[in-house]
């Protein structure tokens, strides 16, 4: 194992242990407002068994995951297109920019009221902000990508006779792939963020509704559990995304 | 009393999968106030031997000492002129003069006036507010000297200073370094890819082999070049001088001796 | 000559055409609004956001002007901002430095940074109740991650020869980290905080929506609740522009520091 992640390790587990002893052992932090470690053990066990909240925890991650999936694939397929489009005519980015430009710099939370006014409580406004969250950052990352791709490249592609449909799909989406990529991470973590508040909000199901159940109960280890799992789904939607651009762009250096 | 021991010195790098040996059992001692040049191929260790005495890496055994002490880590006794200048970019060129200074707890007044001086030393009086990237590369190196100079080091351990510095200029800071250390001599460890350079400004050249490196050859220059006095002619006619000569072609020799036995060693 | 008349008309052409997508979004928007396709309690036009806008600036809405809430906001948000930048700047940059204290740190923060900020606010309202505590925490928890890497990133950047020629000099660890590798990182730095400025900024309005009762955030939530979307379009619009001005602000700032750090951009 190498020195770094045995000093990571022991740190973690040091943390753990001490979050451990004053907690569950020496009562030192109030219970009520921070979980202890077995409280987190037991909440973690109540709700894969008994459930919480309207419903075990596998049932609301899946909920939740299907929100962000479908929320995000919307995002992509419309956000990287529109972005490669504006990255390829100054003409059309030209036309399409003020409308972007004033939608844009509106945090994406913040459309969790209007969502809220035009559809209700339905799963279609979560889908509909976690869209407006997790497209800004996949257009503007597939327009950096298209214009920033080396000119000599392009330059090579001309001076072979290349046309100019063979030069957007042979030279620039491809090179411009690693960007798009990076536009999806980040709309990825928008997409969680959003669902989580726009859960939080409000929501007949999920894990949101779980963390808003458990602070109106007064639950601090049920919230750290909401928590935990909001975060380990995260990290495996991550992986799942960093798995398909290992595919699709081989060539990246890592 | 500041010199350099180098004692059995070896130092292995680890290299993928297997190891690199850069150094192996060199021992070396640079009296006080002396000026040595180290002169290799390529890889030969002679940087590391110089990064080690200036504490920024330790030998995988052997002991440097300097001025009877053993190296533990980087000092304002022990300054360091780098190839790439090193200057700070968002610093004026007094300020980095001053900061080895300013380090020390020397008061502002005091440090402006040692500022002054030095730049005055180099030549450079009234840049005190320019900007490193405003300046030539030889001006560069001249403040990255007096930087180093300005904290009066016991040592000056030189890093193949003026290897970035077109032929023109290198002939004239190496003239100008032979004039400030005859001025305010101190022990330097000089390292260089140049023959010439070596013969022309040390008191002694040390051949260094590669793979693994270790001293080949040691070369006194100074008898020879009190003998022919070179210090009173332009560095040019210097290097015109029969002894001149005979060094640099020593020298010379052995280094291509152990340039083939290195490429050798690399075919098989 | 004629490559430069070109060169205009081409620009000419763009701007005309920016103006022309500006008036269709706008245009398109009214006539949806007027056409009566959608009701006037789902999409009112451009014209009723713009008088309710203008309204709320004289008229306090939900205890205070829009100018009033927008500040109460901008309040939480300097302190929660500001405390992510004092303590994760130098944290970033420690890490950078130090190896050890890397690789502590470094699995720590990879857990906390998968933690959507949005996730802390029920523990925030756990912890501080209504009071300013709760909004600051969150801001500070969407803020952090962005100073903390991008000071990190910054200090690695920093050449290994000027951390050399600075301790080679006689300097402290104290004094590499504030004369070499913070001046060094600054470009980095700032985008960092501009990051986590922007960050910030809209997990603030996240809290907004959620624990509070005072600020540009809770006029959404009041204006969704009393089913009014041109308050809440008003609202979104004040919310933007703010956040836009704050990125501006401090993009200027960064290329003003590139410039005389001596790195064009």
């Amino acid at each position: 194992m190498k020195p770094k992640t045995a000093i990571g390790l022991a740190t973690v587990l040091l943390l753990l242990l001490a979050w451990y002893l004053a907690t569950d052992v020496a009562g030192l932090i109030d219970r009520q407002r921070f979980p202890s470690l077995g409280d987190i053990w037991t909440a973690g066990a109540q709700i894969m068994t008994r459930g919480y909240a309207g419903g075990t925890l596998v049932p609301q991650a899946l909920y939740s995951l299907r929100l962000v999936v479908l929320g995000f694939l919307v995002a992509a397929v419309s956000g990287v297109p529109l972005g490669i489009l504006m990255g390829l005519s100054r003409r059309f980015e030209a036309l399409v920019n003020p409308a972007f430009l004033l939608v844009r710099p509106i945090p994406p939370l913040a459309w969790i009221p209007l969502a809220i006014v035009w559809l209700g409580l339905a799963d279609s406004a979560k889908v509909l902000v976690i869209w407006f969250a997790a497209f800004v950052p996949a257009v503007i990352n597939s327009h950096t990508g298209i214009r920033n791709v080396d000119r000599t490249l392009i330059a090579a592609g001309r001076v072979h006779g290349a046309s100019q449909a063979r030069i957007v799909w042979d030279v620039l989406i491809p090179g411009a792939m690693p960007m798009i990529f990076t536009g999806l991470r980040l709309s990825l973590q928008a997409s969680w963020t959003t669902l989580v508040a726009a859960e939080l909000v409000g929501a007949v199901l999920g894990l949101g509704k779980v963390l808003s159940t458990a602070y109106r109960d007064i639950y601090p280890a049920m919230i750290a559990v909401g928590m935990i799992t909001v975060a380990l789904l995260g990290a495996l939607t991550t992986k799942v995304l960093d798995l398909i651009e290992r595919r699709v762009v081989p060539w990246r250096q890592y | 009393m500041s010199d350099i021991v180098f004692e059995a010195i070896t130092k292995v790098f680890p290299r993928g999968g297997s190891s690199f040996t850069a150094l192996a059992d060199v021992s070396l001692e640079i009296p006080d106030k002396q000026f040595l040049a180290i002169v290799g191929p390529s890889g030969c260790g002679k940087t590391t031997l110089l990064r080690m005495a200036a504490g920024l890496e330790a030998p995988s055994s052997g002991i440097v000492r300097v001025g009877g002490r053993r190296v533990n880590g980087p000092g304002a006794d022990r300054a360091v002129v780098f190839q790439q200048f090193a200057l700070f970019p968002w610093k004026t060129v007094g300020e980095n003069i001053a900061f080895g200074l300013k380090c020390k707890g020397v008061p502002r007044a005091r440090r402006d006036e040692l500022t002054r001086d030095y730049l005055a030393l180099m030549g450079m009086s009234g840049t005190e507010d320019n900007y490193p990237h405003q300046l030539s590369g030889g001006m560069q190196q001249r403040v990255a000297i007096a930087r180093s100079y300005a904290i009066e080091p016991q040592v000056l351990l030189m890093d193949e200073p003026f290897g970035s510095l077109d032929a023109q200029t290198r002939m004239v800071m190496q003239e100008e370094l032979i004039r400030i250390s005859r001025v305010n001599p101190r022990t330097v460890l000089f390292i260089t890819h140049s023959v010439e350079e070596a013969v022309y400004l040390a008191d002694r050249v040390v051949v260094l082999g590669r793979s693994p490196g270790r001293v080949t050859d040691v070369v006194d220059i100074r008898p020879v070049r009190e003998a022919e006095r070179w210090d009173k002619v332009a560095s040019e006619e210097a290097m015109e001088m029969p002894g001149f000569g005979h060094l640099r072609a020593r020298i010379w020799r052995q280094l291509r001796q152990e340039m083939q036995i290195s490429s050798h060693q690399q075919a098989t | 000559m004629a490559a430069i008349l070109s060169a205009v008309r081409g620009r000419r052409e763009l701007a005309l055409l920016s103006l022309l997508g500006a008036a269709l979004f706008f245009g398109f928007w009214q006539m949806l609004a007027i056409s009566g396709l959608v009701s006037k309690f789902v999409l009112p036009s451009p014209g009723e956001v713009l008088i309710a806008a203008l309204t709320m600036m004289v008229e306090p809405f939900a205890g205070n002007t829009i100018q009033g809430h927008v500040a109460a906001s901008l309040g939480r948000w300097a302190m929660g901002f500001g405390l992510a930048a004092a303590v994760g700047v130098p944290l970033g940059l420690a890490m950078g430095y130090w190896r050890l204290l890397d690789a502590m740190v470094s699995p720590v923060f990879e857990a906390y940074r998968y933690i959507a900020p949005l996730a802390w606010v029920p523990f925030a309202a756990l912890w501080f109740g209504t009071g300013i505590g709760g909004p600051v925490m969150v801001i500070f928890t969407g803020a952090f991650a962005p100073c903390v890497l991008n000071a990190y990133r910054g200090a690695h950047l920093v050449e290994r020869h000027l951390v050399e020629a600075a301790r080679t000099l006689g300097a402290g660890s104290v004094r590499v980290m504030a004369e070499v590798l913070l001046p060094g990182a600054l470009p980095s730095v700032v985008s960092g905080l501009r990051v986590g400025a922007g960050l910030g900024w809209q997990s603030l309005i996240g809290a907004e929506l959620i624990v509070v009762s005072s600020g540009i955030g809770y006029v959404l939530v009041q204006g969704q609740s009393n089913l009014a979307p041109e308050i809440v379009i008003a609202a979104m619009a004040a919310v933007g522009l703010t956040g836009l001005l704050i990125d501006i602000a401090l993009r200027l700032a960064e290329a003003r520091i590139r410039r005389r750090w001596g790195q064009t951009p």
